[in-house]
């Protein structure tokens, strides 16, 4: 029962921890009405991971041994240009929202965003979907006896805590000020965009796509990243214990020009049109 | 709005030459090396592959209804193997050592790869 707790609660965190940033953020730009894009993203992609899931088991020859791994990479690269414009869409605006507490953000521009947060909660459920759909429905076969009922009652724990942490990130980020809110987030999906980048590369390396591999260093000595603190960091932020080299410079590289665009002060000469400071120190306290 | 979906169409559309251009060529050359999971375990439970040669598993799955998530954290690989199918997955060259593979969905089930 503790394995398969642990293997969905791993599979659903990261799709529980996105959801509940992005209706947190509907909540706090003013247009919780809109949550039904959310839940559509995540609906279309439960039912998208079970056809991925059926199409994985029916199918065979080279469209099942490339299509999951090409799948895996595009959702990964979609996720992180996502990531990345709602990031940079958060920087522009977080100035707006500075000059009053809790003005609302101008509804045209939050309309444009309204399908591309449904799209961030389709790729962040869709990531590990299929995965957790084939290995549930494999828990399913097995309820002859009595391990297979508590192995799915271990995997139904894993899918409940994982939306509880969810809905603790929702009630959490609805409850902060705008500009905390805006910039605590901001920090998170940089390192989470970060980390997903680094992990799409490391894939690609992983299949000898690209050049490379072996560690640049270890800390699984300090700090594992298959489970407890590590594994649960290297979901959240992309850590490894092993990285290649390859994999911490695109995440450098990536944090470095991802945060001019998340934080327009961070570099320049700190000022704005109207004046306003962008304090990165703010964010990084909140 | 519309820029931005088209390059990411277009980026995605890149890696997906980018990905499946190298494995076609490299098919051909590539060891092939067989391995069977059943009954939670893997057969054989250690396998020898040449240093520094990209190789691919070739895994079998004959559990009539588990699927099984072939694993190696280190080598950022982990691929379903569903039930009754097999898959093959490209690792890339590898240093001399051993590496071991879990089924991620059953951790006790491994095998080892040594690198020589």
């Amino acid at each position: 029962m503790g394995a398969t707790f642990v293997v969905v609660l791993r599979e659903g965190f990261e799709a529980a921890l996105l959801l509940g940033i992005v209706y947190a953020y509907l909540a706090q730009i003013g247009h919780a009405e809109s949550r039904r894009y959310v839940t559509l993203g995540g609906a279309l992609a439960v039912l998208a991971s079970v056809v991925m899931g059926i199409a994985v088991s029916v199918l065979s020859g080279p469209l099942a041994d490339v299509g999951p791994d090409l799948i895996a990479l595009a959702v990964i690269f979609g996720a992180v240009v996502l990531l990345t414009w709602h990031g940079w869409w958060m920087g522009r605006h977080a100035r707006e929202l500075r000059g009053e507490l809790q003005r609302r953000v101008d509804a045209a521009h939050a309309s444009q965003q309204l399908w591309m947060v449904g799209l961030i909660a389709f790729t962040g459920v869709f990531r590990e979907g299929a995965e957790t759909v084939l290995f549930l429905w494999g828990l399913m076969t097995q309820l002859q006896d009595v391990s297979g009922w508590t192995a799915l009652a271990g995997g139904a724990a894993g899918l409940v805590t994982a939306a509880v942490l969810g809905w603790l990130v929702f009630q959490g980020g609805r409850r902060l000020s705008v500009q905390r809110f805006f910039g605590v987030t901001s920090l998170l999906i940089l390192f989470l965009a970060a980390g997903l980048f680094s992990a799409g590369i490391g894939r690609l390396q992983g299949i000898g796509v690209l050049p490379g591999g072996d560690p640049l260093w270890d800390t699984s000595w300090l700090l594992d990243d298959h489970g407890g603190v590590g594994g649960f960091l290297a979901g959240l932020i992309g850590y490894r214990a092993r990285p290649s080299a390859l994999e911490v410079a695109g995440y450098v590289v990536y944090l470095a020009a991802a945060s001019l665009l998340f934080f327009p002060g961070l570099y320049g000469r700190g000022t704005h049109r109207n004046g306003d400071v962008i304090e990165p120190a703010q964010t990084s306290r909140a | 709005m519309k820029r931005l979906l088209t390059s990411s169409v277009l980026l995605i559309a890149a890696l997906a030459v980018l990905a499946s251009a190298p494995r076609v060529q490299a098919q051909d050359k590539t060891t092939e090396v067989p391995l069977t999971a059943a009954n939670q375990a893997f057969q054989p439970a250690e396998v020898k592959v040449k240093a520094g040669q990209p190789f691919v598993l070739v895994v079998t799955n004959n559990d009539p209804k588990k699927s099984i998530e072939v694993e190696n954290k280190d080598l950022r690989i982990e691929k379903v193997v569903p039930a009754g199918k097999t898959v093959k997955i490209r690792v890339r060259g590898l240093k001399p050592g051993s590496y071991v593979f879990v089924d991620d969905f059953n951790q006790s089930a491994k095998f080892k790869v040594v690198a020589e």
